[in-house]
């Protein structure tokens, strides 16, 4: 289990990080999602002990990790941008990984690239973007890690080959009640991979909570009435967004389904239309509460 | 204005088809009213231009809208007249759900009951 308390972390007086707390459970696949700039990255260097916080705690089953080699044998991390030894092959990074990871396990490394086809004497140089990641995800999860970080290591892959390594990171889960946190702005995919969401924005915490959870109390709706109405009739429900052309409104609203189907009917509309919200549309009026809103360009453009 | 389910197997166009002849049924868009543009649309959708235009298309080909230069796309008067027409040809739409009741035992008169009870209930809303 990894435990971050009251996290923060500034660079130049800069605050990329603010008082962070989130529980992430052995056997757990966590998705890490945000603007750019909310602090993705940092909060998954904080978590795998590369940055030393400003002040908090990160804890795997209660020990540091910052400087602490007994926590950081089980981590692999891929990191946004790559790093391979100049002119390194893929056997050449294996030694390399195996020299620092007490666990690797080089049968696996040798399976796994034969599995996706990478030719292990080649200079990583030569590989393509793809290619290179697929390389360092087979390093990493040759190391057997309990905890696997991955940014955005997801988002360069083709389809097939991302089906494959996300097989293999359920099966590591599954098996070895393994830890894998995943950032992506692909929202499509963490839908169907991750158990668990937190979303970050300007170096905190928007939510963090359960997918299932998440998509089910927040919801699309259209409506529309015969009279003249505004915002104000839909007074005492929870409403995110707010949108009307005509008659007809576009609403967005959070809480229990049912609750809301009776509160709408109550106020006898000619069409009344409830969709769940996908997980980009949480995303997307998450972020705008909070005044991640650029709706003013198309307006700009189309008025 | 509209709302597309980006989950659904319905194509994009085909919803923006159904949700403006719905609006027109319901007297909530009326004949001579302005259909937004494909551009203002677009931007508030994040849809393709041309899968907006295609909705229109088609509800012009059907005679539900047409296009007037300089003004855009507006429903015609035509509209509810033509949506009666074309709301006749789908009867057999029902036809496998009305066999599958039969099938389960439903009478004819019951489902005869029930159809009243739907046409009398839409009567007291208007």
């Amino acid at each position: 289990m990894i435990e971050a308390k009251n996290v923060s972390k500034s660079f130049d007086g800069f605050s990329a990080l603010d008082n962070i707390s989130c529980v992430i459970p052995d056997g757990c696949i966590y998705g890490l999602v945000g603007t750019n700039g909310a602090g993705k990255s940092t909060l998954l260097r904080l978590l795998t002990g590369v940055y030393r916080q400003d002040s908090g705690e990160v804890l795997y089953d209660g020990l540091q990790v910052y400087e602490n080699p007994i926590v950081k044998k089980d981590i692999a991390y891929v990191p946004d941008e790559l790093y391979f030894l100049p002119g390194a092959n893929m056997n050449r990074m294996a030694r390399l990984y195996s020299s620092v990871h007490p666990g690797f396990d080089n049968d696996r490394f040798i399976q796994l690239a034969e599995d996706l086809r990478l030719d292990r004497k080649k200079n990583i140089a030569t590989f393509s973007k793809g290619m290179k990641r697929q390389a360092a995800i087979i390093l990493a999860l040759a190391c057997k890690p309990k905890y696997m970080f991955f940014d955005e290591t997801f988002d360069g892959l083709d389809p097939v080959m991302r089906n494959i390594i996300k097989a293999i990171i359920c099966q590591d889960v599954e098996e070895r009640k393994a830890v894998a946190v995943i950032t992506s702005h692909s929202l499509r995919e963490l839908e169907d991979t991750c158990d668990q969401l937190a979303l970050l924005h300007r170096g905190g915490l928007v939510l963090e909570s359960d997918i299932t959870k998440l998509k089910t109390n927040l919801f699309k709706i259209q409506t529309a009435f015969l009279d003249e109405y505004d915002r104000n009739r839909f007074e005492g429900t929870d409403i995110l967004h707010f949108s009307k052309r005509g008659s007809v409104s576009n609403i967005i609203v959070r809480g229990d389904k049912s609750d809301i189907i009776e509160h709408f009917n109550a106020l006898h509309p000619v069409i009344l239309d409830i969709l769940p919200l996908t997980l980009e549309e949480v995303f997307t009026y998450e972020v705008e509460a909070l005044g991640y809103d650029f709706s003013a360009i198309f307006e700009r453009e189309v008025e | 204005m509209f709302q597309i389910d980006i989950i659904s197997r319905t194509p994009v166009y085909e919803q923006l088809v159904r949700q403006t002849e719905k609006f027109i049924l319901l007297g909530i868009l009326k004949a001579g009213d302005k259909l937004p543009s494909v551009r203002q649309l677009s931007a508030e959708l994040s849809v393709n231009p041309n899968t907006i235009q295609k909705a229109f298309t088609e509800l012009d080909r059907r005679g539900i809208i047409f296009s007037v230069k300089g003004r855009g796309n507006v429903v015609s008067d035509k509209a509810l007249k033509a949506l009666e027409v074309s709301r006749r040809s789908e009867f057999s739409e029902i036809k496998d759900k009305i066999k599958d009741f039969a099938l389960a035992g439903i009478s004819r008169d019951e489902l005869h009951k029930y159809i009243d009870e739907i046409y009398d209930e839409m009567g007291e809303q208007k």
